[in-house]
């Protein structure tokens, strides 16, 4: 889990993250409210639409999971099954009846590996929520408020992202072990992982956030607000929040790939989702002490999570070139 | 890992080397005299030669895990066993085939008991001496002050309590010396017992902690918290770890988590000693992944592994390399500690019913499979005397325990005695469940927990490292956890008292670092354990503790599924020796290259 | 300036304290492994283990803990002993720090020596085929996980297990000074392992910058002068573009440390990243304390240059 996040800071482009680019219609020409101009450009982007329908094709996958299981004729992803594996326990490989093989438990592959896009889209999409959602909070008191209250959360974000990330993940996941932490509110396995993603993600969404509301607060239609008598309050939820949606997107979707990897990442060092939850990362834990034999338990859950990554990755990027047609590939 | 303890057989074994010998390679397999076959064309520690290996060489050791202890007085498993065996000469120890009584190591001749039975003497064996830095001759005093800091709460000794408790004086014993222990000469130690069990205490000479150490030069040691002398040691054995001129060993013969080194010990006189000792040094190589390390083994050269190696290093090596591969019949077992004390399992019939339900040859299968287990169907091993008595391979005859790929008809009807009429358990409880990480274990956790799920339970399921599984979860027993199963044994000798002691009598219920992880307390085992220890008599002993497995299959104390094989893997050109008492891991005193 | 930079060093080491405070309340509050047993082993009586409190510290109250072990850390550098072995944990560190910087700034020098180049040709040929090949590679690249790209290596390439002999397999790391050879063949696949995200990112961030860079007016001129294009593109175009990427290159070497481990522990190489996942999996607290800390360390050395660098640059920062 390295660079992405900084990446983000900077822009794919190279330029650093700060103003809004809206751009200005041409004379003569009927001018289009930003928001649709946005939308235009990303539905023009063949690339990001096919990304997009994947993932909805994973989601439905996801949500149906049992049925599709069914309808593919595998069995549970549950359903151990000892006649699957030879004299010494080694498991067999793909046939008809098992496509993806099985794993030393006799347990189907396929089956294990639709059921794990579950845990994937979970941790991703609901782990870069929680993420964005306490980002977004402080990223928008701290840039508006400014003075002492920025400071101190500025610095904040200065010590958290000092911290090695995937160090911490694993002391805390070691640490929450059994029976949890925080007198039980937060449980090993999704629990945990959904903690850890928030805590190591929200500083990079407070930073955008922040650089945004300081440069949207000194725009004339905040000015007229204010002029007007308009609360805190107001002026935060009405005219700068409607304005942070579309970048607020772009980027948490840009996480969510990262925030994939980094639950994978966790499970395959034996921290994150516990068996016998199918996770893609901790089936290719397992499945490495007999990778060179079993080379099908450990190739086709890598495979989901590279394809999955690689849909949110375009996705993102098509997004991002919608909302900064200046980076435009 | 399992706390594996030392290993042995008594008297049937002599019977054991010759059925052996007789019966080769006539058929299929080769016996063991319990009935336990190694399959054929592999070597057991039973059919090697200890005798006519090449000197010289350096043997390269992979070893996935690290030592947990290699001070004598703390060492409590066959990975530090590997090296103190080679290191440290307790008063008694097991050559590698065998598992009959011990031959006298620093001791000059078998023990004395007296009338009474209450007072043993020995005699200590003549020019010996330590490595250096201290280079003088060992002394009864040595070997007395050995045995007393097992008392010194800053030397974890796991079982001076267990085995030693019955010397004059030993509760009260706090690392000095107590009137149990006592030195009339430079030659001569005398053990004065409060009960007469000096059998099981003699037995338990062959235990490290009766390793010679000298005071002068550990006392410093031995005052810090906890004591430093391991990292200090001195040896008596062939080897030694090697040392700077200090006689510090820790940085420069042992690495914690990456290495260690065995190098000959100059002041070691073969005459004084049976081993051979062909090897000139042994590099210890620690860490790496275990299918790898099989694989190096396998396919490279003047290397061994010296630890169970995972199942498809051991499937590799019966396919392709299996003049590689020796295996040892009786070596230990596995099984699933339930709570007996609260929570579900308390209920005799749900304890039943989960032993009916469980797919024991699934659970083995995931081991390695009929090469490297057997299906256990009671609580004394294969080898160890009452064995037969106790009902053999297939076990006291019960419902329960005739199947040994589960039964779901016969655990629904203790579910319905356990007033569960469905046949599933419909009461509140989900149950703790703590398994360790890595392959094997991992998937006997699975299968288990599946099991549970089968009959209805509701599980909340964890993997935690070996180390903490047994030191945080398992062995408290504050933290009630409903199922461990990944707990095992091994024998310290070949006694019933040395297998079911510990992990089944009340007594012996710790509030920390417990090994009776099922919290079993019945009262009338309890007793007719206590009754058992004073029983003397080989084959009155073996009856005594065949009766009190018996009773604890039928109170189905905990859920068995495997009694072990133990696989080991060399290299092409090592001509490895296995301990059969050490749960057959390889003995560098006897290891040559070819 | 130097005032920036006094300013800059302070808050730096005022962070790493931070760092080290809250990893310290972090694992003593967490119910984490009970140190003093897991030492004790598996047998320890209660008595052993009221010993072993006493021994570690373990008894006195939280703040005296704490504040015992941040003066030990910040003024005698010392980061205490381990639960497991009683090893100084400096010196644990130490004897693998070499490793992990053989593995890291290797894999580094492997992903800018791939990737810029790539990046620079990409953004100089836009929308070719070399481009939208390149970048789609880069995107696949970026997508998988750094440890299954690291199994599907040993797979194929691995000389102990892989069906194409060619490398070392895991495992096989020696140090730089015992065998030079030996030492650099063991680190082939885990650099390309470690480099091949990164160099994908790299590709992207430079194809990105030096597009934008090209767009600029003063390349215009600097063509209308006569320049061969080559001069253009290299001299002025990639050295600006290459600002942005110090930038992000100086945090990531920063943060690899931490990253490093996964790639450790698949090819097994003796290195601080290895060390801290078996101590944490052992609850083995001052060694994961003491590596935590080394990697806190890493990242503010690397932002606090970076910073200065950026003040150095352009004066207006110093003031902020």
């Amino acid at each position: 889990m390295n660079i992405g996040p900084a990446e983000l800071l900077v822009g794919a482009g190279g330029e650093s993250v700060g103003g809004l680019d809206f751009p200005i219609a041409g004379e003569g020409v009927a001018a289009r409210s930003p928001r649709a101009l946005f939308w235009r450009r990303f539905r023009q982007d063949r690339v990001a639409l096919v990304s997009l329908a994947f993932i909805a094709l994973l989601i439905v996958v996801a949500i149906a999971a049992p049925l599709v299981v069914k309808l593919l004729g595998l069995p549970g992803p549950y359903v151990q099954n000892p006649n699957l594996t030879d004299q010494f326990g080694s498991p067999l490989g793909p046939s008809l009846a098992h496509p993806f093989g099985v794993d030393q438990l006799g347990q189907d592959v396929a089956s294990r590996v639709i059921y794990g896009t579950r845990v994937s889209l979970e941790v991703g999409i609901f782990g870069t929520a929680v993420a964005t959602l306490i980002g977004v909070v402080v990223g928008v008191l701290a840039g508006f408020y400014r003075g002492f209250l920025d400071t101190l959360l500025s610095r904040l974000i200065d010590v958290v992202l000092s911290i090695p990330i995937l160090m911490l993940g694993l002391g805390i996941g070691a640490a929450c072990a059994v029976r949890g932490c925080v007198g039980g509110a937060i449980q090993p396995g999704l629990g945990v992982i959904i903690f850890l993603i928030a805590l190591a993600n929200w500083t990079y969404v407070a930073r955008i956030v922040r650089g945004l509301v300081l440069s949207l607060r000194e725009r004339e239609f905040v000015q007229a607000a204010r002029a007007l008598g308009a609360s805190d309050a107001r002026i935060m939820f009405r005219e700068i929040l409607p304005n942070l949606v579309a970048p607020i997107i772009v980027y948490s979707t840009l996480l969510i790939p990262l925030n994939i990897l980094f639950e994978a990442a966790l499970s395959f060092l034996g921290v994150g989702i516990r068996p016998p939850t199918a996770s893609w990362g901790q089936m290719i834990a397992a499945a490495t002490p007999i990778f060179n034999t079993a080379w099908w338990y450990m190739t086709f859950p890598g495979l989901a999570l590279l394809l999955t990554v690689l849909a949110f990755n375009l996705l993102g990027d098509g997004l991002q070139d919608a909302l900064n047609p200046r980076t435009a590939r | 890992m399992s706390p594996i303890r030392t290993f042995a057989l008594a008297v049937l074994a002599g019977a054991l080397v010759l059925v052996l010998a007789a019966c080769g390679s006539s058929s299929n397999s080769v016996s063991g005299g319990s009935g336990i076959k190694v399959a054929k064309g592999i070597q057991t520690p039973l059919n090697e030669k200890l005798t006519g290996g090449k000197r010289g060489g350096t043997l390269t050791v992979l070893d996935h895990d690290d030592f947990e202890h290699i001070d004598p007085g703390e060492a409590y498993s066959i990975l530090d066993y590997e090296v103190i065996d080679a290191t440290q000469r307790p008063l008694y120890s097991y050559k590698p085939n065998t598992f009959a009584s011990p031959s006298p190591d620093m001791a000059a001749g078998p023990a004395q008991i007296s009338a009474d039975g209450k007072t043993i003497t020995i005699d200590i064996r003549k020019g010996v001496h330590f490595s250096p830095p201290v280079n003088r001759e060992v002394t009864s005093a040595d070997v007395a002050y050995a045995i007393e800091r097992g008392a010194n709460p800053n030397v974890v000794n796991p079982y001076f309590s267990s085995y030693f408790g019955s010397l004059v004086g030993a509760e009260k014993a706090d690392g000095g010396p107590f009137p149990g222990i006592t030195t009339p000469n430079r030659d001569t130690i005398v053990f004065h017992l409060t009960k007469p069990n000096a059998a099981i205490v003699i037995d338990a000479l062959v235990l490290p902690l009766s390793a010679p150490v000298p005071e002068e030069f550990a006392k410093s040691y031995d005052a810090k918290k906890p004591t430093e002398y391991g990292n200090y040691q001195v040896a008596t054995g062939p080897y030694m770890f090697k040392s700077n001129a200090a006689g510090k060993v820790l940085g420069v013969g042992y690495q914690p988590g990456k290495s260690a080194t065995l190098v000959r010990n100059p002041n070691w006189n073969p005459a004084t000693d049976s081993r051979p000792a062909y090897l000139n040094q042994i590099d210890i190589e620690i860490g790496g992944d275990t299918t790898v390390i099989g694989r190096q083994v396998l396919e490279g050269s003047d290397m061994a592994q010296n630890e169970a190696p995972a199942q498809p290093s051991v499937k590799l090596a019966y396919e392709k390399f299996r003049d590689q591969l020796e295996i040892s019949p009786g070596a230990g077992d596995h099984y699933i500690a339930v709570d007996n004390r609260q929570g579900p399992f308390a209920n005799v019939n749900l304890r039943k019913a989960f032993w009916a339900a469980l797919d024991r040859t699934a659970m083995d299968k995931a081991r390695g499979g009929e090469l490297v287990t057997n299906v256990m169907t009671h609580f004394l091993f294969p080898e160890v005397p009452g064995f037969a008595q106790a009902g053999g391979l297939a076990g006291p005859r019960v419902d329960y325990n005739d199947y040994p790929e589960g039964s779901m008809a016969v655990a629904a009807k203790y579910m319905k005695l356990a007033g569960y009429p469905s046949g599933s358990y419909t009461g509140g409880k989900t149950l703790q469940v703590v398994g360790s990480t890595g392959s094997p274990e991992a998937e006997d956790a699975e299968i288990t927990n599946q099991t549970l799920k089968n009959l209805g339970f509701r599980t909340k399921f964890d993997l935690v490292e070996a180390s903490a599984m047994y030191s945080k979860y398992c062995g408290v027993p504050a933290e009630a956890i409903d199922a461990c199963p990944n707990v095992g044994w091994a024998a310290d000798f070949g006694d019933g008292q040395a297998v079911l002691d510990v992990p089944f009598n009340g007594k012996n219920i710790l509030s920390t670092g417990n090994n009776n992880w099922g919290l079993v307390n019945n009262p009338e085992i309890n007793k007719a354990m206590d009754a058992a220890e004073l029983v003397v008599g080989a084959t009155a002993r073996a009856n005594a503790w065949a009766q009190i497995d018996r009773k604890l299959v039928a109170q189905a104390v905990a859920i068995p599924y495997d009694w072990n094989k133990q696989p080991y893997i060399e290299s092409k050109d090592v001509a490895g020796v296995g301990d059969l008492w050490n749960t057959g891991s390889w003995d560098y005193s006897y290891t040559s290259l070819k | 300036m130097t005032r920036y930079i006094i300013r800059r060093i302070l808050w730096g080491v005022l962070l790493l304290i931070l760092v080290t405070a809250l990893m310290f309340v972090l694992f003593r509050i967490l119910p984490a492994g009970e140190p003093a047993r897991l030492r004790a082993g598996r047998n320890a009586s209660p008595r052993v283990i009221a010993e072993i409190r006493r021994d570690l510290g373990l008894n006195k109250s939280l703040p005296a803990q704490f504040w015992i072990y941040m003066k030990e850390v910040f003024l005698h550098f010392n980061l205490g002993y381990s639960y497991y072995s009683s090893a100084p944990v400096r010196g644990l560190i130490a004897e693998r720090l070499g490793a992990t910087v053989s593995l890291t700034v290797g894999g580094a020098i492997v992903w800018l020596a791939t990737g810029l180049p790539v990046g620079i040709i990409s953004a100089l040929r836009r929308r070719s085929k070399l481009d939208r090949a390149s970048m789609g590679a880069a995107l696949v690249l970026v997508s998988a996980p750094e440890y299954w790209l690291g199994l599907i290596a040993l797979y194929l390439f691995a000389a102990d297990i892989g069906r194409l002999k060619i490398f070392p397999g895991a495992g096989s790391y020696v140090a730089l000074a015992s065998d030079p050879w030996k030492w650099l063949t063991s680190l082939i696949l885990p650099w390309l392992v470690l480099a091949a995200g990164s160099a994908a990112i790299y590709a992207r961030l430079m194809r990105g910058s030096l597009t934008e860079v090209m767009g600029e007016d003063y390349i215009r001129t600097a063509r209308a002068k006569g320049l061969s294009e080559r001069r253009v593109v290299l001299r002025h175009g990639v050295r600006a573009a290459i600002n942005p990427i110090m930038t992000i290159l100086a945090l990531d070497i920063g943060t690899l440390i931490g990253s490093a481990i996964l790639v450790e522990v698949v090819f097994n190489i003796p290195g601080v990243g290895q060390l801290a996942y078996t101590a944490i999996t052992h609850a083995d607290f001052p060694i994961v304390q003491g590596t935590v800390l080394l990697g806190a360390l890493f990242i503010v050395v690397a932002s606090i240059v970076v910073d200065i660098a950026y003040a150095y640059l352009d004066p207006r920062v110093r003031y902020s």
